[in-house]
């Protein structure tokens, strides 16, 4: 076997993640949502007043704040809130052994691939399945250097003076209905901090599970680099196909410190009856770069923004960002860039596929205000049809004060026409062949920003995706 | 309290217009445009005011439209004391022109015209050419935020032309329809329809100013273009109202098989602009151009909507629009193609630029696209940025000083919209009148 | 053994074009094909290969006495037949290196791969045949390429892949005579007892580098007149009004 397929096999998940055990929670909060559901879920954490006040004030903005529905899609209206169950666990101690882990949970992960990748090329792995965090760790070397790498329930209570100062900073409660329902029941995530001029050298990887029907998975991972550190961070995740919706709605708040780097990488494939709406955003001190690497295969609806406020001089935010829309599918994906210093600079690149009924979404916002200088924005976005059938939408937003900036924004609409796939047929590929060729073309100088393994892994999501999809 | 009370159909900050600001125009209106008169106004009582929260007003800061009160025009003798100065402010070449002032016409002169043409104040049209008129109407709706006003439009006593250009006729040169204003919050609702039907072709301008510096007309005006089986229509508003003008125009162009539509809008005046253009393209062949060119300056506010609707295979739309900015003046842009179900083989640009001459000057962009059709071919662009030094560099290098240097280079910026009209004679008006916006700034 | 054309009617949109073409090209022959615009050149190349606008309503295309009607486009490609277009696709994003093997690869058995090492001296050596730039190998398949490179890249593909029959559309159009003898070159360099050629023009300055067999006149969607090389000559001194006239005088 050559290097190259031992690498592919060792990064493959399974196809479709189609696969679930039968349920045995210790714990479970039951359905519907309410203060009891918020009080069950501290109670069992042991968490502080704080924490529990916390939830309760969120959960009061998230029932008073409407449905986005006036810009966003209709769909939301589907989501049962009351028919949602908001937490499931088996306890909530993390094992640091794979031995250590529940037979059925650590034989979800492992076809999932996760152990194998973790001695493969990881520093550390955190494996969080519904509610908690079933595997956690992180290489001894690092752990000795300062990095901490737990999950959010551990990281509230060893470290509460990092992570109170950060948690809830970079995304308020309030910011919208949704990061308001993840502060009132979230559970599970990530915490890191890495420690001043840390380079951690290989990438912190997790992977969220989502198990049991009917299930509201909301973990929270806040993400702190310190002083010239750096950091590159993986998460996957994957879902059986249930009968009914099921919803995961996630908070991401990245600090980097000056000169700090964070690279953020998300290969998302749930399975497409979940609604995945998530808030992720990043602050950039100074001279600190934070890369948002974003790649959408599944779920039903995808709203998702992932954005950076650029609050140090020469701050720099950047969103490369892959969506791939089927039958049934809406991704609707973008990038958020606010400019609060002088010559921040953000970058975007957005790739869009709308395959079948597929439907997928740009939506942008690139803010400079006044009396700053030197802030410069460079927006690309295209958009890929392959169906007579398929929709896209781009709805970029773009403010600038003052003139001492540059922005540019770019898109466009391109089809993989008939006349293409002809020409290449004509060379001996077959229809398939030929339709993977040219997408695999569209998005192959983003696919080059991944880490190797995960090009890897994404280009055969993509065929997967694809099977079918002409004729 | 109490009035506000006693009319539970006003809005919140409906207090602005309280009747339907109707004259009499000497002509006896149909039956159907009473009709559509009295339905407009129950629309304008029920339509809710534009909120900030609706996606087709934002950035818009709407401060700008709580008006205090719209007041009606005056009598037609109360006017003309101003006209004489404004006769040669005017496209001399033009071969058919009229007057307005304050919605009256004073004068008109469409003599010069082929003889099958229709060309006539609106009112009139109505009265005369009652069927003609009513088949092109406001046929289409706002639908880009202007709901509100749009119904007020039509609740209200019209001013304007309607031309109409019959089969084969190609009317060589530009009409041109001048309005001057005047008054304190006077409301001023201007309707042009034109309709070119198969083949022909022709050209409109239309020159919109205020009586002096500190009148402050409300003006909300409609534009209907109507071009089908190879019918040609050009259609440049020009703006240059005084600072405390109010100006909104919703234009709505329907381009038919291999017809084709450009609609100009150029702002140099007003504290606040909404111009609103929405293109058809409803059959094959159809083209629509749609341009803008505005310098705004001060705290002027210039907020343009657009919409290019594909919903036929085979159509083309382009579409640039322009700012200059400076002081602390703010422009939006929103624009959105879209191509509808089936609508195959569209070919659809759209581009936005801002050129940005001070540190508090805003810039807001917001170019949409939603394809829903295959074999597209659509893009869009926009930038914001300051002029280029390169460029200043360059032009210095050759020994021209700086401040001429920026000057030229700003008027170039605008002049390439200017030059995608048709006549010279237009667009050497409007270059003129920006070269001396310019040289004022 | 023979690429063998037989009373092919095809039509688009209801429109019938090729109304009864007869043609067979033993292996080892070089057919030309010359006709007036609209006489249907362009459609016979795109119904061989299999085109979903052409509709066949009569008639058989066999390769080797195997009927490729029913096949799919690239089980046609698979099965031995080239097409050299007359308007080459571009393919953004995917580099031309990387089709050609892929288009290979194709016709590996499943399991079996390519020699990369072997595969990148075999693409340089015709390259160079080609004096084609070592650059074309990365950049997108004739995305940006001048009218002469891309017909180089249709020669570089057509000897790479080493088909049995090619059918080269038009090839000549838009290139200059220096690229032109450069692409004359690949073919004649390809010519073998082993391979048959159709080669459709409009002009016969082509027939001067690539000299054919036999030449056929193609008017109205049929073959109207064959013979040798002199026919070329002869139809570009007279002119193709010259055929017709012919026609409505028999």
């Amino acid at each position: 076997m050559s290097q190259d397929q031992a690498t592919l096999d060792a990064v493959t998940i399974d196809d479709s993640g189609d696969f679930s055990f039968p349920e045995d929670y210790q714990h479970d909060a039951g359905t519907g949502l309410n203060e009891a559901t918020l009080d069950y879920i501290s109670d069992i954490k042991k968490e502080d007043d704080w924490i529990r006040d916390f939830r309760k004030k969120a959960l009061k903005i998230f029932n008073d704040k409407p449905m986005p529905t006036h810009w966003a899609s209709k769909d939301l209206e589907n989501i049962k809130f009351q028919d949602i169950r908001y937490y499931l666990s088996q306890g909530q101690k993390p094992t640091r052994s794979w031995d250590e882990v529940p037979d059925d949970v650590k034989q979800t992960f492992e076809r999932l691939g996760i152990p194998e990748k973790e001695r493969k090329f990881l520093a550390g792995v955190e494996a969080q399945f519904d509610s908690e965090a079933a595997y956690s760790n992180v290489k001894e070397e690092l752990e000795k250097q300062g990095v901490i790498f737990v999950n959010s329930t551990e990281g509230l209570r060893e470290h509460p003076e990092i992570f109170r100062k950060w948690f809830g900073k970079v995304i308020p409660t309030g910011d919208n209905k949704f990061s308001a329902l993840n502060s009132a029941v979230f559970s599970g995530g990530s915490f890191i901090y890495v420690p001043p001029g840390v380079k951690v050298a290989h990438p912190l990887q997790a992977y969220f599970r989502i198990n049991a029907e009917n299930f509201g998975q909301f973990e929270r991972t806040l993400i702190i680099v310190d002083e010239g550190a750096e950091v590159t961070y993986m998460e996957g995740c994957t879902a059986p196909k249930f009968e009914t919706a099921t919803l995961h709605s996630a908070v991401v708040e990245l600090v980097a410190m000056k000169d700090a780097k964070i690279q953020y990488i998300t290969v998302q494939n749930w399975s497409n009856n979940v609604f995945n709406l998530v808030t992720k955003r990043g602050l950039a001190h100074e001279n600190a770069e934070i890369r948002w690497i974003d790649c959408n295969i599944g779920s039903r609806l995808t709203m998702k923004y992932p954005g950076v406020i650029m609050k140090g001089r020469k701050a720099r935010g950047e969103v490369i960002s892959i969506a791939l829309a089927n039958d049934g599918q809406h991704q609707d994906t973008g990038a958020k860039m606010i400019h609060a210093a002088d010559e921040t600079t953000s970058n975007v690149v957005s790739k869009s596929i709308s395959v079948g009924k597929g439907r997928s979404t740009y939506r942008g916002q690139v803010h400079i205000p006044k009396h700053l200088k030197g802030c410069k924005n460079n927006t690309e976005c295209d958009a890929l049809l392959i169906n007579t059938n398929s929709r896209t939408d781009t709805y970029p937003a773009i403010t600038v004060r003052g003139n001492k900036h540059a922005t540019q924004h770019e898109a466009s609409v391109s089809q993989v026409s008939e006349d293409q796939i002809f020409y290449m047929q004509q060379r001996g590929l077959s229809e398939a062949e030929a339709m993977s060729l040219s997408v695999n073309g569209f998005i192959n100088d983003l696919a080059r920003e991944f880490p190797m393994e995960y090009s890897v892994e994404l280009k055969r999501l993509i065929d997967l995706e694809m099977e079918g999809s002409v004729g | 309290m109490s009035t506000t009370l006693t009319k539970p159909e006003m809005s919140a900050h409906g207090e602005w217009v309280s009747e339907p600001l109707r004259r009499d125009v000497g002509a006896e209106l149909p039956d159907w445009y009473q009709q559509i008169q009295a339905d407009s106004w129950h629309n304008f009582l029920e339509t809710p005011e534009p909120v900030r929260k609706d996606e087709n007003w934002r950035f818009a800061d709407l401060k700008k439209i709580r008006f205090e009160r719209i007041n009606p025009v005056g009598s037609l003798n109360e006017q003309g004391s101003f006209v004489e100065r404004f006769r040669s402010n005017r496209v001399d070449s033009a071969i058919g022109h009229c007057l307005f002032a304050n919605g009256h016409l004073i004068e008109s002169d469409f003599s010069q015209l082929p003889d099958d043409v229709i060309a006539c104040e609106i009112n009139e049209a109505l009265a005369n050419h009652s069927e003609l008129v009513k088949e092109h109407f406001m046929q289409d709706p706002a639908r880009l935020g202007s709901q509100k006003f749009a119904a007020l439009h039509g609740a209200s006593t019209l001013c304007g032309v309607f031309i109409h250009v019959p089969k084969n006729v190609v009317i060589d040169g530009v009409i041109e329809i001048h309005h001057v204003n005047s008054g304190e919050n006077t409301g001023i609702f201007p309707h042009t329809l034109i309709v070119a039907e198969a083949n022909s072709k022709v050209s409109v301008f239309e020159n919109f100013e205020t009586a002096g510096k500190g009148d402050s007309p409300i003006t909300v005006g409609m534009v209907d273009l109507d071009a089908r089986d190879g019918g040609k229509i050009q259609y440049a508003s020009f703006q240059n109202n005084g600072p405390n003008a109010r100006h909104m125009q919703i234009n709505a162009s329907r381009v038919g098989r291999d017809s084709a539509v450009k609609n100009c809008f150029v702002n140099l005046g007003s504290m606040w602009v909404r111009n609103e253009a929405v293109s058809r393209m409803m059959e094959p062949g159809a083209d629509s151009q749609m341009f803008s060119a505005n310098l705004a300056n001060g705290t002027e506010e210039y907020d343009q909507r657009t919409l290019q609707l594909h919903e036929a295979q085979h159509t083309t739309s382009d579409l640039l629009y322009k700012n200059a900015l400076y002081d602390d003046a703010r422009t939006i842009f929103s624009g959105l193609i879209q191509v509808g179900k089936g609508a195959h083989h569209t070919d659809s640009y759209q581009t936005c630029r801002n050129m940005l001459g001070s540190d508090t000057a805003e810039a807001n962009a917001m170019p949409g696209l939603e394809i829903d059709a295959d074999q597209v071919k659509c893009s869009h662009g926009s930038t914001s940025g300051p002029i280029s030094e390169e460029e200043i560099f360059y032009l210095m290098a050759r020994g021209i000083p700086a401040e001429r240097a920026r000057r030229m280079i700003s008027l170039g910026f605008l002049n390439e919209v200017i030059q995608r009209l048709e006549g010279d004679d237009v667009k050497e008006f409007i270059f003129g009148k920006v070269e001396a916006k310019f040289r004022a700034i | 053994m023979s690429l063998k054309i037989d009373n092919l009617h095809a039509s688009v949109e209801d429109i019938e074009i090729l109304k009864g073409l007869t043609l067979e090209i033993p292996k080892g022959e070089v057919h030309a094909i010359m006709g007036p615009n609209g006489s249907g050149k362009s459609t016979l190349s795109k119904v061989i290969a299999g085109h979903e606008d052409y509709e066949v309503t009569e008639g058989s295309v066999t390769i080797d006495g195997e009927d490729i009607l029913e096949m799919e486009i690239d089980e046609r490609s698979r099965a031995g037949l080239f097409l050299a277009f007359q308007y080459p696709h571009e393919v953004p994003g995917v580099s031309n290196a990387n089709f050609i093997r892929a288009a290979l690869q194709s016709r590996l058995p499943d399991g079996e791969e390519i020699d990369a090492v072997a595969y990148y001296k075999d693409l340089y050596a015709k390259m160079d045949e080609l004096e084609m730039d070592r650059k074309f190998t990365g950049r997108s398949v004739n995305e940006g390429f001048s009218g002469g490179e891309k017909k180089r890249n249709e020669i570089l593909q057509m000897m790479m892949l080493e088909p049995k029959y090619c059918i080269m559309d038009e090839t000549d159009s838009g290139l200059d005579i220096d690229a032109l003898r450069v692409v004359a070159k690949g073919v004649n360099a390809m010519r073998s007892p082993d391979r048959g050629f159709l080669v459709i023009t409009h002009y016969q300055r082509l027939l001067d580098y690539i000299v054919p067999d036999v030449v056929h006149v193609l008017y109205d969607g049929k073959i109207v007149k064959s013979g040798e090389k002199d026919l070329a000559l002869e139809l570009e001194e007279k002119g193709y009004d010259w055929v017709k006239t012919e026609l409505a005088a028999a």
